[in-house]
């Protein structure tokens, strides 16, 4: 598994090169952010998508400072940090920049790009998702887009295609959801770390790529030995995101000795448990898939009671004895959930530690966050 | 004590008479609910307002008097819900018409406001004492270092503490932010069902090439949120909001608007200045929030406030010198008095709020004239506030050419990821287009405990000593 995930960071970090080659060939490019932006669509009318999901370095969101209030999530900050300070090669040379609307953060984010005179294209995604004039307004949002990329590439873009590349990731999540099975062994064969970056390359390659790693992966993971100690204290990450590049936390933990068995993450991971409808409108199919049909994100209303209803079963079906709340700093919403989920976990006594990050991972930083880190996995050695 | 503050604070607020004997026993139930003791209120009297509100005019006096009667009728709530009274809450912003609508259907049986707002409103404008409430939603887990909205931390706090009732509906409008509505859920959470909410939610996905007040889906989309938020209160309370209600609530607004916005030209035109923008904005405010009392309170105050300040024009007496320089702010902050007096001590006058003035586009007739919704819709999405990021700057830029400030000031939304994020650019995309100097400072609308005095009056005085000089050279070169 190793030689492929290395295989797989080499794609994925050639991936901006392999988009400036393809632009130059005269491909449309489309860098995106969101679930709620259907990328499946891009590729079947023929552009070339590349997701925004990078996170895990201070200096990006530093660089928004000049333009934006500092209270804001260093997630959504990196989106246009990055693009200000030269990061995001893409980004530059993309056709559209098309971001889901559905908080502040990133929409006033999505508003520096457009200050700078990127051709911003915005999906709006209204947050009352139970209600029926929310998701009608989310399906004609979707239609619109369709338009505006047909357009853009200069084409109609056939259903066919559409729901072929509904099967492409279906499939893909299909091989997530039998890699993330094994998890729930007494030892996963898998760590957190590998499995997020496994997520986070399948979301910046193609899919036959994605499709073909994940099939060995997924073979070889079934007889594969654990890959925590015995007996380690199996842990479940929940917050906004763990994006692509940050990868510190999970590491030391995982160093500490715990196995991060499950994560319950909005963002920068591949909704491999919403498989999209291969029949039917395929406008439908995506919106009852990714909005209508999922566990709620947080910034959705009503969501909190729903999240902490799936987070007990998967507390149960993956025999987690302990929660971290990941945090990202000055995210207000995450931060008000965490205020009821912390009350509603001690009430079934399920430990949870909470931790924020900026993405300040300097040598000072590190040492108390290691500490912190440690003890939380000691003492639920301790209580196992 | 021995001094009877209480008293002394109604006399201060233009209350006499009999109605100050009918209401004093009310204020001193209100003062204990709020947690005033008698030396704050000995404070508020004898420094705080003197100091930061122009109480030589008794119009201004009247306004206080309205905000004290308003707090008094938030903090019965839970009295009222005993005797079944409906309470239906709100929260900022929110288009006001809607609940004063809900009175007009419901009359002394329905009680309307926004508790959060009112409470932080009158107890840090006039006393400087919100932070309890503060410190006590930040126990219940509105955490302190994550930048929370004083408004819902008070929610939480108001509500945890008793001094307000449970509503029978609280209509929470998200149209701007994300945390407004999301605070209903988490009290929710902490606290259980009694709790009971309705939200209102509008993506933020205008681009800068597009007219909010054009975009005909999304504003279906709001007038069709806006009907689900009345059917909500009428479920609640089980009173019909008929369109002759709305009609009323409409006019009502009509009516103080043109009285306000009479004042507001008065005001802001006079040299030498005769009011500050935090008096103006106060008064603008019973337009965008309900005041369970109605308009007459401070629409006598208005009125009186008008005489008061043509006489002052005529006498060309001012509050500061002839040809003082004056500010624009993206919205006068009222609830840290101070920094108008700030501005003053430094020799410039706060003259507009862009929040709470009316730009043409708001005043020019609607392209729905009959359709009351969409109309509504239409009047949310020509608010400035209310716009992508490059609809705001041109909507501060036409104002400026209207107001002629000699400088705007931006900031003070440092807990808002919506109305506050944005703000730095807009100072950018301002003072290019216009000329007109514009700064972000960064500090907290509603509450100060984070931008104490000492931290803002060197930033205040540079940017007065830049107005200053600028104004001088254009005087000059005239």
């Amino acid at each position: 598994m190793k030689e492929i995930l290395q295989e797989l960071d080499k794609l994925s970090s050639a991936r901006p090169l392999d988009i400036i080659k393809k632009k130059k060939d005269g491909k449309k490019i489309v860098e995106y952010f969101g679930d709620f932006v259907p990328e499946q669509w891009i590729t079947a009318g023929g552009a070339e998508s590349f997701l925004i999901c990078k996170g895990g370095d201070p200096q990006p969101p530093e660089a928004t400072l000049d333009y934006m209030l500092r209270f804001m999530n260093p997630l959504a900050a990196t989106m246009a940090g990055s693009y200000l300070l030269g990061l995001d090669a893409v980004m530059p040379i993309a056709d559209s920049v098309t971001i889901q609307q559905h908080d502040s953060h990133y929409g006033r984010m999505t508003e520096i790009l457009e200050y700078k005179g990127l051709p911003v294209y915005k999906i709006g995604v209204p947050a009352d998702y139970t209600v029926g004039i929310s998701r009608e307004y989310y399906r004609n949002e979707l239609r619109e887009y369709r338009a505006y990329l047909e357009k853009l590439i200069g084409h109609p873009i056939a259903d066919d295609d559409i729901r072929a590349c509904y099967a492409k990731t279906n499939r893909i999540n299909a091989l997530l959801r039998e890699i993330d099975e094994l998890r729930k062994k007494d030892n996963p064969p898998i760590t957190f770390s590998d499995f997020i970056r496994l997520n986070h390359y399948t979301l910046r390659l193609g899919y036959d790529t994605s499709i073909d790693a994940l099939t060995k992966i997924a073979a070889e993971l079934k007889t594969a030995p654990g890959a925590h100690k015995d007996g380690a204290p199996r842990i479940l990450i929940m917050g906004r995101a763990v994006a692509l590049g940050d990868y510190i936390v999970p590491s030391i933990i995982e160093s500490a000795g715990g196995a991060i068995a499950c994560e319950f993450l909005d963002e920068a991971i591949r909704p491999f448990h919403s498989d999209i409808s291969t029949e039917g409108d395929v406008v439908d199919a995506y919106a009852s898939a990714i909005y209508d049909d999922r566990v709620p994100q947080c910034i959705f209303q009503p969501a909190w009671e729903t999240r902490f209803a799936h987070l007990k079963e998967l507390i149960r079906d993956y025999r987690i004895d302990g929660v971290l709340w990941y945090q990202l700093s000055f995210d207000e919403i995450y931060d008000m959930e965490f205020t009821c989920l912390s009350k509603w976990l001690s009430e079934i006594k399920v430990p949870v530690m909470k931790l924020e990050t900026s993405y300040e991972y300097s040598r000072e930083a590190m040492a108390p966050l290691t500490t912190r880190l440690e003890s939380f996995v000691e003492s639920l050695k301790e209580a196992k | 004590m021995d001094r009877d503050v209480n008293r002394e604070l109604l006399k201060l607020a233009a209350f006499e008479g009999d109605e100050l004997e009918a209401f004093l026993p009310r204020w001193k139930f209100t003062a204990e609910k709020v947690r005033l003791t008698d030396k704050e209120i000995a404070f508020a009297i004898d420094t705080y307002i003197p100091q930061n509100w122009d109480i030589k005019y008794l119009g201004v006096r009247k306004l206080i008097g309205a905000y004290l009667r308003e707090l008094a009728d938030i903090v019965s709530t839970p009295q009222l819900k005993e005797q079944g009274v409906k309470i239906v809450y709100g929260i900022l912003p929110a288009i006001a018409n809607y609940y004063y609508a809900a009175k007009n259907a419901g009359g002394d049986g329905i009680f309307i406001g926004f508790p959060d707002l009112m409470m932080v409103n009158t107890l840090n404008s006039f006393f400087h004492s919100a932070a309890p409430f503060l410190y006590e939603a930040e126990k219940y887990g509105f955490t302190y270092g994550c930048r929370h909205c004083p408004l819902n931390k008070m929610r939480v706090a108001a509500y945890v503490t008793g001094t307000i009732a449970a509503p029978d509906l609280i209509w929470s409008w998200g149209f701007n932010c994300d945390e407004g509505p999301k605070t209903d859920e988490m009290i929710q959470g902490i606290t259980g069902k009694q709790w009971k909410y309705h939200i209102s939610r509008v993506p933020h996905d205008s681009r800068f090439d597009e007219d909010e007040a054009t975009m005909e889906t999304r504003l279906k989309f709001m007038s069709d949120q806006m009907k689900l938020g009345v059917q909500a209160i009428k479920e609640a309370t089980g009173y019909e909001i008929t369109d002759a209600d709305l009609a009323q609530a409409n006019k009502d607004i009509g009516r103080i608007g043109f009285k306000v916005g009479m004042l507001t030209q008065l005001a802001t035109t006079a040299d030498p200045p005769v009011l500050g923008g935090e008096v103006l904005t106060m008064m603008q405010q019973v337009m965008t929030v309900p005041f369970n009392t109605g308009f007459k309170y401070v629409e006598e105050a208005i009125d009186i406030l008008t005489k008061e300040i043509r006489q002052a024009i005529k006498k060309g007496e001012g509050v500061m010198p002839k040809g003082t320089p004056r500010v624009g702010f993206y919205n006068v902050p009222f609830c840290v008095p101070w920094v108008g007096k700030y501005f003053r001590d430094n020799g410039v006058i706060i003259s507009f709020s862009h929040a709470l003035t009316l730009s043409k586009k708001q005043m020019s007739p609607s392209k729905y004239p009959n359709d009351p919704w969409m109309s509504a819709a239409e009047a949310w999405a020509r608010n400035g506030m209310c716009m992508n990021l490059n609809g705001e700057a041109n909507s501060i830029i036409e104002k400026i050419e209207t107001c002629h400030p000699d400088g705007m000031i931006l900031g003070f939304f440092d807990f808002d990821r919506w109305l506050g994020a944005q703000q730095k650019i807009i100072a950018k995309l301002v003072q290019e287009r216009t000329g007109v100097p514009s700064y972000y400072i960064e500090a907290d609308f509603w509450d100060d405990r984070d931008y104490s005095p000492e931290s803002l009056k060197t930033r205040i005085e540079s940017v007065c000593q830049i107005i200053n000089a600028r104004k001088a050279q254009q005087d000059a070169a005239k």
